[in-house]
């Protein structure tokens, strides 16, 4: 699915950061763990803007972030539909009453009609993950969509995505091991100066266990 | 009705310093006039400081309109482009920061004494705050919306309606309220330098008869006239901004 191969992620005039050779198959499920400042939002973003180092076998990829990127003007339903919109493509009543359905299953049932500016933190994220659903992307890349949210609210962001993008290719970027824990099987760790793992998240029992075992990267 | 009070008193406690350093000092009124002589002047004269003040407001207004969408409009035409904007952004800066009062001759030499050469004065000085203000909106998209809709494929030209401009409008709104704020200034200027009506004028002339009572009221009718003005783009602009929503 996707091939890296020396990726620099370094920015020019900072401290060097890793580079980064990785192969992530189709139907992987990873989490990439690593501190604040690694270049892991950075290596999304090259895989989005295709950098030459990376290989990709498609183009069509979705991206959830921490921001939900929702036009707040817009009905959630609208933002839901807004890649066909943006292509130009007629939204018909299949892909209305798909958009309600995915709603629904992201438990938004009634709130198609609602704007995005009156969604609350939990809710926008919901209708972003209903975006990235509809998309039916081959490749979908989560940037911490789930910082900023409470903890329980956390783990129902998390249980959705584990049951609703079952069978697809996920990346998962966070800092924070629970959210990976929660829902993924396998993670990569990336520090400053290399990509390392994969490492099995169920190998470890608790928090704390996950922590310490990855203590000298973490 | 509270903050009508509030927003009067300070006026009030102004006008009344102003009556007593009349008062006490004995200053002759060719100097500072004292508030009641500003406001007979002002009721005796009228017809005449209206109809100046007409001229004064037709052009700001004019001029308000015009330089906010030709600043807007610019600002859309290279928005969507890092290149273009770098390209033009020094004329940009040298239009705003080329004092008004040295183009000021210039164009009156070019476009005569009459309407159209304060019109292109207040236009000049509205353009510029709204310009940027727009520009800055387009910039403020953060890089991960910018990533999300990347990953949507979208069309160059709908990406721009249906996101970029909507997103950039609150920041427009923001230009357009400075410049509201001062297009007055672009008006006076210039009549200040050459015209046959407006306040800037009526000044002009009052000064130049020793009518110092005339010039005040002729100040006064300006300022309540900036408000005025100010205060309906203001709301017009909460207005739009209400539409548009903010993230």
């Amino acid at each position: 699915m996707l091939t890296i191969t020396n990726l620099d992620l370094s920015y020019p005039g900072y401290e060097s950061l890793a580079t980064v050779s990785w192969q992530v198959n189709q139907g992987d499920q990873i989490a990439l763990l690593g501190r604040s400042g690694t270049g892991k939002s950075t290596l999304l973003a090259a895989i989005i803007e295709s950098a030459p180092a990376i290989a990709r076998q498609t183009d069509r990829i979705a991206y959830l972030s921490q921001q939900p990127a929702l036009l707040p003007w817009a009905t959630a339903i609208d933002n839901v539909l807004l890649g066909f919109k943006l292509r130009g493509e007629v939204s018909d009543s299949i892909h209305t009453e798909r958009a309600l359905d995915l709603l629904a299953q992201v438990e938004l049932d009634g709130f198609a009609g609602r704007k995005a500016s009156l969604l609350s933190g939990g809710q926008k994220a919901r209708v972003a993950l209903a975006r990235v659903l509809i998309e039916e992307s081959d490749l979908v890349l989560l940037d911490e969509p789930f910082s900023g949210l409470d903890r329980s609210t956390r783990i129902q962001m998390a249980a959705l995505c584990q049951k609703l993008l079952s069978g697809k290719t996920v990346i998962l970027v966070t800092h924070d091991p629970r959210d990976a824990q929660d829902w993924l099987g396998t993670a990569m760790v990336l520090t400053t100066n290399t990509i390392k793992g994969p490492y099995t998240l169920n190998e470890f029992g608790s928090d704390r266990a996950l922590i310490q075992a990855l203590d000298g990267d973490l | 009705m509270n903050r009508l009070v509030q927003s009067t008193i300070p006026v009030i406690l102004l006008i009344g310093l102003w009556w007593v350093i009349v008062a006490t000092f004995d200053i002759p009124h060719f100097i500072l006039p004292s508030p009641d002589r500003v406001v007979w002047v002002l009721v005796e004269r009228f017809p005449l400081i209206a109809s100046h003040a007409l001229t004064t407001a037709l052009e700001i207004i004019c001029g308000l309109i015009l330089g906010a969408a030709l600043g807007f409009g610019v600002a859309c035409l290279i928005g969507d482009s890092k290149k273009l904007t770098q390209l033009t952004m020094p004329a940009l800066v040298v239009s705003q920061a080329l004092p008004v009062f040295a183009i000021a001759p210039i164009l009156m030499l070019w476009l005569g004494y009459g309407f159209a050469s304060k019109l292109a004065m207040t236009t000049l000085i509205v353009f510029f705050p709204v310009t940027a203000s727009t520009l800055a909106g387009f910039r403020a998209m953060p890089k991960s919306w910018d990533l999300t809709f990347q990953t949507l494929r979208p069309k160059r030209a709908q990406l721009f309606w249906s996101v970029r401009l909507p997103l950039a409008i609150p920041y427009a709104l923001s230009g357009v309220r400075v410049a509201a704020s001062v297009a007055p200034i672009g008006a006076i200027v210039g009549e200040w330098v050459g015209s046959s009506s407006g306040l800037g004028y009526l000044m002009l002339h009052a000064n130049g008869r020793g009518q110092t009572d005339l010039m005040f009221a002729a100040l006064l009718v300006l300022c309540v006239e900036a408000l005025i003005i100010w205060s309906l783009v203001n709301r017009l602009a909460n207005r739009f901004d209400q539409n548009s929503h903010t993230a």
